[in-house]
């Protein structure tokens, strides 16, 4: 332990009461108390107070449906923090009201069981934490960021807002899958109305399109899991699942490296919940929506496509690592892929103009670092890093969003410059140094503690040592990327012009500052991530955080396969110095291709490096051709498949429908004549047709 | 038989308002005169919170009263709320212009009102009766008013023609049923049907109850508008007003299908096994017959409503095909009681749902009229209605939620009525019915779709002569009352179901221990033979 860890860590100790915790993990379930449950429905009552507004016309005009989502997601943060101080260590079950509950027999599995009801252990309390918390301070955040569009405009936002903190809140508190899976659907669903808030906007549509259906495809991977999940242990609540005798013992069989007595079918639910976890965390190959999921308005992004909803995939596997322990291939596969969209999505985002875009890249990027320490055992390093990178990165977006807003819509990185020097954002500029320091992985900030758990991790775990190599790599790639937007827009010099929502004169735009809700939350999120770090310091072995997913599912300890060395050396130590040189080397290159010697916004000296003009380079800008290789691959083919379909059901399938349409036609035809309007031959019917009738009985018969 | 009137208080009811309404309809005062429909209203309300406390009877469907007679009243209700103005209005215009003056001797309110009271009455006592005569005398009071009602109901001659013909057919019709009555009574002595079933338990069937039952049977199929006795109805329900073809589509089917259940229960004691799983409820000769009736009726019904531009004609052609659907119910029989096994519990809960469903449409129309060249004509061609969402949402959306739960769509209340036909029929082995039922239920998608298009799809023709709204208010909350009832039961249809579901058990289910033909014979004579 280095002498810095060991001074901070004592002051830490001394000035917070340790939230430490001796129970072991998988505690027994205790009911709690009902105000709990109270959480996740508060922002619902935020949904009815845009609704009633958005009804009323007298009220539409007004800013209540901000003020109303704000208060309702502050008091949900009120709750949750009182849930965590009474927590203790123990696993909750709170039952608000019996959902689901067919049986068809008695025993094991002859019941499918899922309540409204919420599972409380400290896994929860921390996602819900930087939940509620975080959705409470970006809507205030977008109080005065959304409000050239008060009236409808405005509810609409704001009623989709608290009802994605409701879909998430029931995502992360379910005490069963399938009412995660209603979670699950509902942040995809609110996801999908946000990123088409512009619906007038064509890109705002078709990329909305896009995220909604690359998240069924994981959708459909993590239904099946659930639904295997079922079929094998019989029930879909967490409590039992996790108490499962048969689930335990494939666990010491997978600990002991047995896994070929774990039947196929229990592996293979672990790689389809993987899938579901990789299109809603955008991991590769699904992460292509995350991107153009940018053009929502920023909160969105910073809150959603940043902060929480995209971590639902790292909580899906934090909440079933024992799932995911018993498979031999799932846990290898999710630190792969992890890996490679970190080194993909940084490779793209540093050839990005778009600061927004980058951003997006960067969060791809960050999640495969959370996939990654999942995947390399190491559940505390990912939730860490979740922890961490809510924090930084929703303050990365927030800042992104005031430029926006400020420069009429220009998120061109070579168009605006110097923002330092400007009057009024020197707030905007600190905490956007503040959070790109956590993300570069400056030393003693959060974003290098949280990284660092990962990478040594990934160091000393046996086999993953090429992971290590390359995630390393990307940390020197993120911090070049990272302060390549902080040198180009916010310091250098004074150099600007407006984005296209400025329809004056190219001469007479000015920029305008931000007022005080978002310099308000901007300073409350930048201290808050410059004393996140703290966090690492308090409450035991592995921080706060540490503590926390020591008492949850997602504990892991298998003893002594962590106990390596690198260089000889602690593994964390070594890799402190190691990640903070590379980290800084980064940063150095960033200022010295941007910054040092620049006279204008467009130009700087990376231009006239030849790499930049390579075709690498053009590539990279062109994201690798993803998308067009998925259009290439599996649109066309689909759509071709479809032009077929669609020639079928014109000239077949409904020319066969026409045939049997003209039938009853043809009937009502023939017995048209019957009725004359002549009421003898009615009569003559009447008789007729019973003789008719008893003629057929009496033959049948 | 004085203790046959603890069953009988609802008819009471209805009869004494009957009395007063008729009093109340030849006053020369406008303001009394005003009051037979409320207290017609009264009369009903009363009577179906009555039916609710009827006690269970010792006949062979011991609980079908209270939920028949409730579910009565209450359709009724939406009915009287149509009826509001058909006879009564344009007299009292001209009474008001002072044209003409108030004349007891040529209006036609009292008897208006006083005929749907007794039509009413008679449907009631259908439900409470225990025998051959007393069901004879229940059909022919809830017929021989609607007859009258039809020829008053306009001036057109059309009405008068309606009239006539719905008379004369119908007299065949229940000289039909009458004559296997008579021979009902011939082959086994009784006439009532606990002692008939009693009789026909112990002796089996002979042929002269066989050929009274078929003739009883087909004489009905008048009532219920089926094959072979449907010819009337297309030329009645155009004929009459709109406010008294949705009377005709519901009493007459009701009173029907009440007796059909009483004497299709009361022949299933021939059967030899009652009450068993598969197919077996009725003996063979008479589950051919009703099945051929089903087949036949849903089937003519159907192909000839999708002719028609007429909307009152094709509603009259799909209450045929409704006819066939419901005799599905019948054919499968009580099963062993519980809900999706009953046929007969879910045509007593078809019948409740086609009640509610019916007086939206026929409202729509009812709510529409043009000036036309001798007086007000109703609006009733299908391009009448083109673009109602647009220029009258009101009326526009309670036909487009009418005509799809007419159709039977999902989650609307036509769904929830046809979904136990199919599940019941399933259960008693008529997969070949159950095929017939759902290929014209697929059919029958085309002309309600027709009547959903016209409406919500279609702009208004610019063209076509302008239309009023009927200025009858009732007639519009009839209409609304009915769509939002439409969507209203079928989310809260659990206790109409339950309540169908005690209704349709039959003597032997409700037994703890379900026995052959010896327990029969000693649980008949329940009340003891005082006639």
């Amino acid at each position: 332990m280095s002498g810095i860890e060991r001074v901070i860590q004592t002051i830490g100790e001394t000035v917070v009461v340790g939230a430490q915790h001796g129970g072991g993990h998988l505690a027994t379930v205790e009911p709690g108390p009902t105000w709990m449950a109270l959480a996740p429905f508060l922002p619902l009552v935020g949904v009815v107070i845009c609704l009633i507004c958005a009804l009323v016309p007298r009220l539409r005009t007004s800013k209540l449906p901000a003020w109303g989502t704000v208060a309702s997601l502050a008091v949900a943060f009120g709750l949750i923090l009182a849930t965590w101080l009474s927590l203790d260590g123990r696993t909750l079950n709170v039952h608000a009201w019996e959902w689901i509950n067919l049986s068809w027999g008695d025993g094991p599995g002859r019941a499918l069981i899922a309540n409204f009801a919420f599972h409380i252990d400290s896994l929860t309390v921390l996602w819900m934490l930087f939940v509620t918390g975080l959705g409470a301070l970006i809507a205030l955040y977008a109080v005065e960021y959304m409000e050239h569009d008060v009236g409808l405009g405005y509810c609409r936002f704001f009623a989709g807002f608290s009802l994605f903190v409701f879909s998430m809140s029931c995502l992360v508190m379910a005490d069963n899958l399938l009412l995660m899976y209603l979670g699950w659907e509902g942040v995809g669903f609110c996801s999908y109305l946000l990123i088409g808030y512009f619906y007038k906007k064509p890109s705002a549509v078709a990329a909305a399109k896009k995220a909604f259906i690359v998240n069924r495809i994981g959708d459909l991977g993590l239904a099946l899991g659930i639904m295997l999940i079922f079929v094998q242990f019989g029930t879909l609540e967490y409590g039992e699942l996790f108490a499962n005798e048969r689930l335990l013992h494939y666990k010491d069989l997978a600990l002991a490296g047995d896994f070929a007595q774990i039947p196929f079918n229990v592996q293979l639910i672990a790689l389809l919940l993987m899938v579901g976890a990789f299109g809603k965390s955008a991991q590769f190959p699904l992460y292509v929506w995350l991107p153009d999921a940018m053009e929502g308005p920023t909160p969105v992004s910073a809150l959603i496509h940043a902060a929480t909803m995209v971590t639902a995939g790292v909580f899906l596997i934090a909440r079933m690592f024992p799932i995911f322990l018993v498979s031999e291939h799932a846990l290898p596969t999710v630190a792969w892929i992890g890996t490679i969209t970190a080194l993909l999505a940084a490779t793209i985002g540093m050839a990005q103009f778009d600061i927004k875009r980058i951003m997006a890249y960067s969060t791809v990027s960050q999640l495969g670092y959370m996939f990654a320490g999942l995947g390399v055992l190491t559940s505390v390093g990912a939730a860490f890093h979740v922890f961490t990178h809510a924090f930084f990165k929703a303050t990365l977006f927030l800042c992104c969003g005031a430029v926006m807003h400020g420069f009429a819509g220009q998120l061109d990185l070579r168009k605006v410059s110097g923002l330092r020097s400007q009057k009024g954002w020197m707030i905007v500029t600190l905490a956007m140094l503040i959070a790109c320091l956590n993300l570069s992985g400056f030393p003693l900030t959060g974003g290098f503690f949280s990284k660092d758990m990962i990478l040594a991790e990934a160091f000393v775990t046996p086999g993953f040592r090429v992971i290590g190599w390359i995630l390393l790599l990307t940390a020197g790639l993120t911090a070049y990327y990272t302060f390549r937007v902080f040198f180009r827009v916010f310091v250098g010099p004074v150099d600007y012009e407006p984005g296209d929502e400025h329809h004056g004169e190219p001469g007479s735009f000015h920029p305008h500052p931000p007022g005080w809700a978002v310099n308000l939350v901007l300073a409350i999120l930048g201290v808050g991530s410059l004393l996140v770090a703290g966090v690492y310091f308090v409450g035991g072995e592995h921080g706060w955080v540490g503590s926390m997913i020591h008492d949850s599912s997602a504990h892991y300890q298998a003893d002594g396969t962590h106990a390596g060395t690198l260089f000889g050396q602690d593994p964390h130590t070594i890799m402190y110095y190691v990640s903070a040189a590379i980290g800084l080397a980064g940063i150095a290159i960033a200022w010295w291709l941007h910054y040092a010697g620049r006279t204008e916004a467009a130009t700087c000296r990376a231009d006239r490096l030849a790499f930049t003009g390579s075709r690498v380079a053009r590539w990279a800008r062109d994201k690798w051709y993803v998308d067009e290789f998925y259009d290439f691959l599996f649109r066309r083919p689909l759509w071709l498949l479809g032009q077929v379909f669609y020639f079928i059901d014109r000239w077949f399938v409904d020319g066969l429908v026409n045939v049997f349409g003209i039938l009853p036609r043809l009937t009502g035809w023939a017995v048209r004549p019957s009725q004359s309007g002549l009421l003898h031959g009615y009569a003559l019917g009447t008789i007729g047709g019973t003789a008719v009738l008893l003629l057929i009985v009496w033959l049948v018969t | 038989m004085i203790e046959r009137v603890a069953f009988l208080w609802p008819e009471i009811a209805l009869f004494v308002a009957t009395c007063v309404v008729m009093v109340l309809g030849l006053s020369r005062s406008l303001a009394l005169r005003r009051l037979c429909g409320p207290v017609c209203g009264i009369g009903l309300v009363i009577a179906g919170l009555l039916a609710l406390r009827t006690p269970a009877s010792p006949g062979i469907l011991p609980q079908l009263m209270p939920y028949a007679k409730a579910m009565i009243a209450g359709v009724g209700v939406l009915l009287l709320l149509m009826l509001g103005g058909t006879v009564d209005r344009e007299e009292e215009e001209q009474i008001a212009a002072g044209q003409r003056t108030f004349d007891a001797a040529r209006t036609n309110r009292a008897e208006f009102y006083a005929f749907f009271m007794f039509s009413f009455t008679g449907l009631m006592l259908c439900a409470s009766a225990d025998g051959l005569i007393w069901l004879f005398l229940a059909l022919e009071l809830t017929s021989l008013p609607t007859y009258v009602m039809v020829t008053i109901s306009s001036r057109s001659a059309r009405a008068q023609e309606a009239g006539v013909k719905y008379f004369f057919l119908g007299a065949l019709g229940a000289a039909i049923f009458l004559y296997g009555f008579t021979l009902i009574y011939g082959g086994t002595g009784m006439t009532r049907f606990t002692d008939i079933s009693a009789v026909l338990a112990a002796d089996g069937m002979n042929s002269i109850t066989l050929a009274g039952v078929m003739l009883a049977l087909i004489g009905i199929c008048f009532k219920i508008a089926a094959v072979p006795m449907h010819f009337y109805t297309a030329d009645v329900y155009q004929g009459a007003a709109a406010p008294v073809s949705a009377m005709l589509a519901f009493v007459p089917k009701t009173a029907g299908f009440l007796a059909i259940i009483l004497l299709t229960t009361m022949v299933s004691a021939a059967a030899g096994e009652t009450g068993g799983g598969d197919g077996g409820w009725l003996p063979e000769p008479v589950r051919v017959l009703l099945w051929v009736i089903a087949a036949m009726t849903m089937t003519v019904g159907n192909v000839l409503a999708i002719l028609q531009r007429s909307v009152k004609r094709l509603l009259a052609y799909s209450s045929i095909a409704h006819s066939g659907y419901m005799l599905v119910g019948i054919v499968a029989g009580p099963g062993d009681g519980t809900f999706t096994h009953n046929g007969l519990a879910a045509v007593l809960f078809y019948l409740l749902c086609y009640g509610v469903m019916n007086v939206g449409v026929f409202g729509v129309v009812a709510c529409l009229e043009r000036r036309g060249k001798d007086g007000w004509e109703e609006v009733e061609n299908l391009d009448d209605l083109r673009g109602l969402c647009k220029t009258r949402p009101l009326l526009g959306w309670s036909m487009v939620i009418c005509a799809l739960s007419l159709l039977g769509m999902p989650p609307l209340l036509g769904f929830w009525s046809k979904l136990p036909l199919f599940t019941s029929a399933i259960s008693a082995g008529e997969l070949a019915l159950v095929i017939v039922l759902a290929v014209n239920a697929a059919i029958a998608a085309y002309y309600y779709l027709g009547l959903v298009r016209a409406p919500l799809l279609t702009d208004p023709d610019p063209d076509a002569a302008p239309m009023t709204d009927t200025p009858v208010v009732w007639r519009r909350l009839a209409t609304v009352l009915s769509a939002s009832g439409v969507i209203a039961l079928a989310i809260a249809a659990d206790p109409f179901m339950r309540a169908s579901e005690t209704a349709g058990r039959t003597r032997d289910l409700m037994k703890p221990d379900r026995g052959g033909a010896d327990e029969h014979a000693e649980a008949a004579p329940v009340v003891p033979e005082d006639r």
